[in-house]
């Protein structure tokens, strides 16, 4: 029994062996449970490679809708797309030529098959564009928008069913498309001298929401980390976040993978490519669209409880998988896992100079089921004869603002062997906290081979001192909660990646 | 015989009905091996049975497919001690308005009360519910869902994951109730809405004791037949 898949393009069909599920035949036999569940894209011809090493690592770009003109998008992503290791053709009848570069007046007078082409046409021109595509691209990005966003359902149809019968991989409509530095691709239409681009590093983003994406972009390179690849896929008539995630998990360049949702298609499928990815390395996910509560209408206790959020997020917990609550706190956890490797183990340790921010600290770590554990008596002792008697000696270490620089240091140490991790909380208002700071952090750092974050605050030295912290590979966060939230994301659970 | 041929058997007796009398829902649990309290179902209009093979004291319960709770109608009665309680409390229940019949059956102890239910959820096809159960359900929300059908140890995970957990290990000196014989109908529901024969299935409350559980009220909502 073979059903043709409805929402993938190329040549999509399933078979019920495909299904990893003991009563996957039951399913198949009753409605529709048919076209929804269980889709398998399979790999195209003519690619040797990874199917969406074509999408990531495209050898040659189309830009259909190029033009000469900066102040237009044509023009705007031409010129980010220019930058890319591999052959651009601009694809427009008015030019012969558009900066220095060959165009072409349609698709079909493209030169080879061309792993990429980005269409910049308004929407109701696409149908036509794709149908020119057969034969000539192995992904087509759609960046218009004017589909189902705005209930133009039948045209998003059309092009669903264009791709499909013309062996096309589609991505999009509706979205900003793909960023990956190592390629230097780059086919979002935002001008450099609107949104600088982050550096290279080891964050891959995927969102459904081209806003949310840019936020996280402009988010992550504030915070000193960089990217590896990221993709917006907008309406998902094709390309999805399963797929997405199980290239990502072995994707070298990857350590942790940032995902923002509002739909998520075929849930068995995504949850079974979260937990691939997750398995391997951090998956951090932010679900919008929390709102749509349950069946009013329903005829059950449990129809009326089974809101779509609700069994999204208890499903999400069931199978082990990382839920943020908000773009915040994707982005604290997103940072701290893009500097240090997580391990198991929720034993904290929390040193500082300001009982303020240490109470807030401890009140956080309650909150995300953080452990502060008693210092052992031997370390009490060692501390209380280094220490001046005013310091705090038990968790958190108090340091109070008569701290001298190497205090920090001592604490460290002595406290190595009895905690998972450390949030080292620096006022740099006082005349102790000074640049070594930094030096000490790094060093504990490398010795304790353990999770440490830490929030500077209060001007003077910080600037300089948050700079050097991340130089060594330690995330700085500008509140006490947050630098927790980032330790969070280190500890527990996250021992299980590898 | 596997679960989904003997629902699809079942569910032929009613080939108009998507909302199926408990009575009928009870004894095909009785018969998947799941627990439910002995006694008869009674049609409107029918003499009253000799009830001297059930022990009292005895529960009477309305049933019809358009009455949505029954409590919320008077449409309960308990604690029925002998043949002229039950005689008097059949009686009240058949002038329901909408009454089909009356539900007479051995009134089960008191135990701790809890939901196990299933759906076929929009995005993730069959999906089982566990949670604290009851009259309160929908007020505490304490309610977890796992993907159906599920294994004994998902079953055990998914209990695990409500707030109210502790109340089956023994909470303030209570005895633990039976999570061995909760598993064997989270597992059995799960089988059941992973069919795709149904659309919702609801067994609430569930009463779990220190050895044991009795299933007091159960619903099926058939899906749309193709």
């Amino acid at each position: 029994m073979e059903f043709e898949g409805l929402c993938r393009g190329g040549c999509v069909v399933i078979t019920t062996h495909e299904i990893d599920n003991n009563l996957g035949r039951t399913f198949m036999e009753c409605g529709f449970f048919t076209s929804v569940f269980n889709l398998q894209a399979t790999n195209l011809p003519g690619c040797s490679m990874k199917e969406l090493d074509c999408l990531f690592f495209p050898k040659s770009v189309a830009l259909v809708g190029a033009t000469p003109d900066p102040a237009k998008l044509g023009g705007i992503v031409l010129r980010n797309l220019i930058r890319l290791k591999g052959t651009v053709y601009p694809v427009n009848p008015k030019y012969g030529e558009i900066l220095g570069i060959r165009s072409f007046p349609s698709v079909a007078d493209l030169p080879e098959t061309v792993d990429l082409s980005v269409i910049l046409r308004p929407a109701a021109d696409v149908p036509a564009i794709l149908e020119a595509h057969r034969g000539k691209a192995r992904f087509v990005l759609v960046v218009s928008a004017g589909f189902a966003e705005v209930g133009a359902s039948e045209l998003q149809a059309e092009i669903i069913r264009i791709g499909r019968e013309g062996g096309l991989r589609l991505v999009g409509p509706n979205c900003l498309g793909l960023y990956n530095p190592r390629h230097r691709l780059d086919t979002m239409f935002l001008p450099h001298a609107c949104l600088k681009r982050p550096k290279r590093g080891n964050v891959a983003v995927v969102s459904q929401s081209g806003a949310v994406m840019i936020c996280l972009l402009e988010a992550i390179r504030m915070a000193n980390t960089g990217i590896s690849k990221v993709v917006n896929y907008g309406n998902a008539v094709d390309l999805d976040a399963p797929e997405v995630y199980e290239y990502l998990a072995e994707d070298d360049d990857t350590a942790v993978v940032v995902s923002y949702l509002e739909s998520v298609g075929d849930g068995r499928r995504f949850l079974k490519a979260a937990r691939f990815l997750s398995d391997r390395k951090p998956l951090l996910i932010l679900k919008a669209g929390k709102g749509a509560g349950g069946g009013a209408a329903a005829f059950s206790h449990t129809g009326r409880l089974a809101g779509n959020y609700e069994v999204f997020h208890s499903l999400m917990n069931h199978y082990g998988l990382h839920e943020v609550a908000c773009f915040d706190e994707l982005l604290d956890g997103a940072k701290a896992v893009s500097y240090q490797r997580p391990v198991p183990g929720k034993r904290v340790c929390i040193i500082t100079n300001g009982g303020g921010a240490g109470v807030l600290a401890v009140d956080e770590c309650a909150h995300r089921g953080l452990v502060l554990p008693d210092l052992p008596d031997e370390v009490r002792r060692d501390l209380r004869e280094a220490f001046p008697s005013f310091y705090t000696v038990a968790n958190p270490i108090d340091l109070t603002g008569q701290v001298r620089v190497d205090d920090y240091r001592e604490a460290l140490f002595a406290v190595r062997d009895v905690c998972d991790g450390f949030l080292v909380i620096a006022m740099t208002g006082v005349a102790g906290v000074t640049l070594r700071l930094a030096d000490h952090l790094r060093e504990f750092r490398e010795k304790a081979g353990k999770p440490v974050v830490v929030h500077i605050a209060q001007g003077g030295v910080a600037p300089r001192l948050i700079r050097l912290t991340e130089r060594a590979g330690i995330p700085v966060y500008p509140s006490p909660e947050r630098a927790v939230r980032g330790l969070a994301s280190l500890l527990g659970k996250g021992g299980s990646h590898g | 015989m596997d679960r989904r041929e003997s629902l699809r058997r079942f569910l032929g007796a009613y080939p108009d009905t998507r909302l199926l009398p408990e009575h009928a829902v009870k004894g095909f649990l009785r018969e998947a091996g799941l627990p439910v309290p002995v006694g008869f179902f009674i049609p409107a209009g029918d003499p009253l049975p000799d009830c001297s093979r059930l022990s009292y004291p005895l529960a009477a319960k309305v049933s019809s497919s358009r009455i949505r709770s029954k409590s919320d109608v008077g449409g309960i009665r308990l604690g029925l001690k002998d043949s002229t309680g039950v005689a008097t409390a059949v009686a009240d229940l058949m002038g329901i308005e909408n009454a089909e019949g009356v539900i007479l059956e051995e009134q089960a102890q008191p135990g701790t009360e809890v939901i196990v239910g299933g759906i076929i959820d929009p995005q993730f096809g069959p999906v089982v519910m566990f949670g604290l159960g009851g009259v309160l359900v929908e007020l505490f929300h304490d309610v977890a869902f796992a993907l159906a059908p599920m294994t004994r140890d998902d079953a055990c995970r998914l209990m695990e994951r409500v707030k109210g957990y502790r109340l089956l290990t023994g909470y303030r000196g209570a005895p633990p109730r039976d999570r061995e014989a909760l598993a064997d109908i989270l597992v059995t529901v799960s089988e059941l809405i992973a069919t795709g024969l149904l659309e919702e299935i609801d067994l609430n409350p569930v009463a779990l004791y220190p050895s044991g559980a009795m299933i007091l009220d159960a619903k099926m909502f058939v899906a749309v037949r193709h």
